[in-house]
């Protein structure tokens, strides 16, 4: 077990290591810094040459990019271009943002996808069955910017019940998690639909109910439980991508996490706050991927060999 | 990590939880764009500070709405020795928001701050070079000796660089403390700043001037305009300041709305490949602007929130000749230039564009509508901007016409025409003209405004008669307003001016 887990952590860091290295090399591939740095406004070719120099762009890639892992590593990550804000205060401000949007969002998938699933995968073939799945086809079909601006038009505008806008107050966390959850939703429902079908015609499942066992019991305790392992998978894999994804929905309610930096970031040519970004968020992935792969292999000792 | 920790777990979350309470009386919200992300003076050339930090920053002179010069922390100012020495007479009783009292010294201090090593790593001290040293005769004079004689310099003072800063503050603070801190001497002080979310002012108890009858002003950064188009039509702001054109319409049809647009700073034009390709035939050129109907652009695609132009710069500009007439939209006469000038039927041409920008993006597809009226295949061609403005533009990588938006806050035609038509210039990649550098090298010795102004319009009318580009638009910035507020005066430079502004 000692060896498993010291070869899955030395892949990991590896993993975050090569990420640095290829952001740091890509986000210098195009573009310059000290030109946005001025809006792209009324300067010399002197005052690009100082401004390089004060970001210390002028440096071989080399120096600029041990800079860039030596701060990581010490807790330093720089400060940013525009403005020379600290970027562990900027990416302080977004992370916990975007890690309670996503929660919040994968919790209310959760709530609304697995009773759906159960539902459907219950009274296959009839109509409730038919509706959740047409339902869910329409849901997974949304672009999310779209959803997201019909929700503020409608609760945001018309009814005024929620702020269109902003991370500010409870409310303001609403409409951004609900637009991520219904297309969540969509494709969860359907996984445990399917899993559900297959779990309940198990013998076991015959037997609970030859029990006389409460149907609620029997779906809930019996099968749901045995529909977790690939649920959990799922949603594994979905976390990851949902950190990363949400630079849209972001944008659009004006949500100040991840995306939103990152996405300005990107514009504006801030290495170091785009660095960091990237960073803290492959790192994120790649630990939930290790705890992933360290949870299969204390449940099964087979996974341990590979 | 140990500081992330930290973060993580400080004030985020606590502030998203704690709802700030409902408008409150007194308080002007405004919605804008872009977070200029650093407030000291020498540090931006950003439209977006100027917006917000005019009214915590002084100059030595200020613009009123009408772009007019008027006292500022001067109160009145002598050109002397040919231009060579400016002499300044400062305001008296007048402190910072911090309560360091404004006099000669902060001068010298903030313009050899600016002219110094700190200066030099921000974008604004190649526009003060001409200043030489300052002289302080009394506490309350104060000279510029030149090096050579800037006749935009008076106006540049009320602009960014030379916004005057607190010595001793500064110096504690540090550049860095400086840019998220900062301290003037305007009718509002900044009391809070979240960088990408929002930035809070109050007014200044001690300002010289008419106190401001606002209680706080919030500035909030909303960058899509739809965003903030939903907010304005929600109440959650009062001001919308970057409303997109397609959103007039919904604004104008809102009873608790108001549209009020003006004159902006920024003239967009399609410069033209002088260098390479069929562009280098000045009849070529001359045809395709004569194919362009701008009016109709202007009246259908930006439903009337522009001004069609004749030269690169717009009618509030120094230089601007009222005289100047467009070349009318005669697509016939095109046709016999281009025939003319034996260009194929069918000939290819690109046009390239940054892509952000979706009003120019219909603009542009009307343009390629008009050329292949004439016979001129267009392939628009939209780019990435950081890469259209680092690359594309300056290495000379662009198509037969290129977008290109000039916003020059001094309203002073020089500061576009020698930094796009004189070669060698950083956004000229193609232009080489030894008559025009000619023109706009000895503009800049002229000290008398009314000879000056004539020079100017001579370069306008050079430019137009060689065709050099197909002018377009002078695109209007426009707000939305929730008519609770009063007394907003939209200002053609962008820098909303709140000391008369008020709220129901």
């Amino acid at each position: 077990m000692t060896g498993f887990l010291v070869r899955r952590i030395a892949i990991a860091v590896f993993v975050v290591f090569v990420v640095t290295l290829l952001v740091a090399w890509a986000v210098r591939l195009s573009g310059d810094p000290a030109v946005m740095l001025t809006g792209a406004g009324n300067v010399t070719e002197q005052d690009l040459i100082n401004i390089r120099k004060g970001l210390g762009l002028d440096r071989p890639f080399s120096a600029q990019y041990a800079g860039f892992v030596g701060g990581m590593l010490t807790g330093d990550m720089g400060k940013s271009f525009m403005g020379g804000t600290p970027v562990a205060k900027l990416v302080g401000h977004a992370l916990p943002l975007t890690l309670l949007l996503t929660f919040v969002s994968l919790a209310l998938a959760l709530l609304m996808s697995i009773p759906l699933g159960i539902h459907a995968a219950v009274h296959k073939g009839r109509w409730a069955d038919q509706t959740i799945r047409i339902v869910s086809l329409v849901g997974l079909s949304f672009p999310n910017f779209w959803l997201a601006l019909m929700l503020v038009l409608v609760f945001g505008v018309a009814l005024r019940w929620l702020p269109p806008s902003g991370a500010d107050g409870v409310s303001s966390l609403i409409m951004p998690a609900v637009t991520i959850a219904i297309i969540l939703t969509a494709t969860t429902v359907r996984l445990v639909r399917t899993t559900m079908l297959e779990t309940l015609s198990a013998q076991y499942i015959m037997v609970a109910r030859a029990k006389g066992l409460r149907e609620v019991v029997v779906l809930y305790r019996h099968a749901l439980r045995n529909c977790a392992i690939p649920l959990i998978t799922y949603i594994g894999l979905q976390f990851g991508g949902l950190i990363g994804g949400v630079v849209v929905v972001e944008r659009v309610f004006n949500w100040p996490g991840m995306g939103s930096l990152a996405f300005d970031a990107v514009a504006s040519r801030d290495y170091p706050v785009l660095q960091a970004c990237v960073t803290v968020l492959a790192t994120m992935i790649v630990v939930i991927n290790l705890l992933i792969d360290i949870g299969y292999g204390m449940i099964d000792p087979r996974m341990r060999s590979r | 990590m140990r500081m992330m920790r930290k973060w993580l777990l400080s004030l985020p979350l606590a502030a998203l939880l704690a709802a700030s309470p409902a408008r409150a009386a007194g308080t002007l919200t405004i919605a804008q764009a872009q977070d200029p992300n650093n407030w000291d003076p020498i540090a931006t050339f950003l439209i977006s500070w100027g917006s917000v930090a005019g009214n915590f920053f002084e100059g030595l002179v200020t613009r009123d709405e009408s772009l007019k010069l008027q006292p500022g922390l001067a109160t009145s100012w002598e050109v002397l020795n040919n231009g060579l020495r400016l002499r300044f007479h400062l305001r008296q009783g007048v402190t910072f928001s911090n309560g360091e009292p404004f006099n000669a010294e902060a001068v010298k201090f903030t313009m050899e701050r600016l002219l110094g090593p700190e200066g030099k790593k921000g974008p604004q001290q190649s526009n003060y070079t001409a200043i030489k040293t300052v002289e302080i005769s009394d506490p309350y004079t104060v000279d510029l000796v030149m090096d050579q004689p800037d006749p935009v310099m008076i106006t540049k003072l009320a602009g960014y660089g030379a916004m005057m800063v607190p010595p001793k503050y500064v110096t504690e603070k540090g550049a860095a403390g400086f840019a998220t801190a900062p301290v003037g001497t305007g009718p509002f002080k900044v009391v809070d700043y979240q960088p990408k979310v929002s930035v809070t002012l109050e007014p200044n108890a001690t300002y010289w001037g008419a106190k401001a009858k606002l209680d706080r002003v919030i500035y909030k950064f909303i960058a899509e305009p739809d965003t903030q188009l939903a907010e304005l039509q929600a109440g959650g702001i009062d001001i919308a300041s970057n409303l997109s054109v397609a959103a007039t319409g919904i604004v104008q049809k809102d009873p608790k709305l108001v549209l009020n647009s003006i004159t902006g700073p920024t003239v967009v034009v399609l410069r033209l490949n002088t260098a390479h390709g069929p562009t280098t035939d000045e009849r070529v050129r001359r045809a395709m602007i004569m194919a362009v109907d701008r009016d109709a652009i202007v009246k259908q695609i930006l439903q009337g929130q522009a001004k069609a132009v004749v030269s690169f710069q717009s009618d509030l500009s120094f230089g601007f000749d009222p005289a100047q007439k467009p070349v009318p939209f005669d697509p016939a006469g095109a046709k016999k230039l281009l025939a003319e000038a034996k260009l194929a039927p069918g000939t290819a041409m690109i046009l390239d564009f940054p892509s952000n920008n979706t009003t120019f993006r219909e603009a542009a597809q009307a343009v390629a509508g008009y050329l292949s009226a004439v016979g001129i295949k267009v392939q628009v061609r939209p780019q990435e901007q950081n890469v259209y403005t680092n690359d594309i533009i300056p290495n000379g990588k662009t198509g037969e016409m290129f977008q290109f938006g000039w916003g020059g806050w001094t309203f002073d035609y020089d500061n576009t025409a020698f930094l796009l038509y004189h070669s060698g210039q950083h956004w000229n990649p193609y232009d080489k003209d030894a008559t025009l550098d000619g023109m706009l090298e000895a503009q800049r010795l002229v000290a008398d405004r009314g000879e000056r102004e004539k020079k100017l319009q001579a370069i306008a009318h050079y430019v137009a008669d060689h065709a050099l580009e197909i002018p377009m638009y002078n695109l209007n910035t426009i707000y939305g307003l929730n008519k609770r507020v009063k007394g907003f005066v939209p200002p053609p430079d962008n820098r909303v001016r709140l000391s008369g502004v008020t709220v129901e």
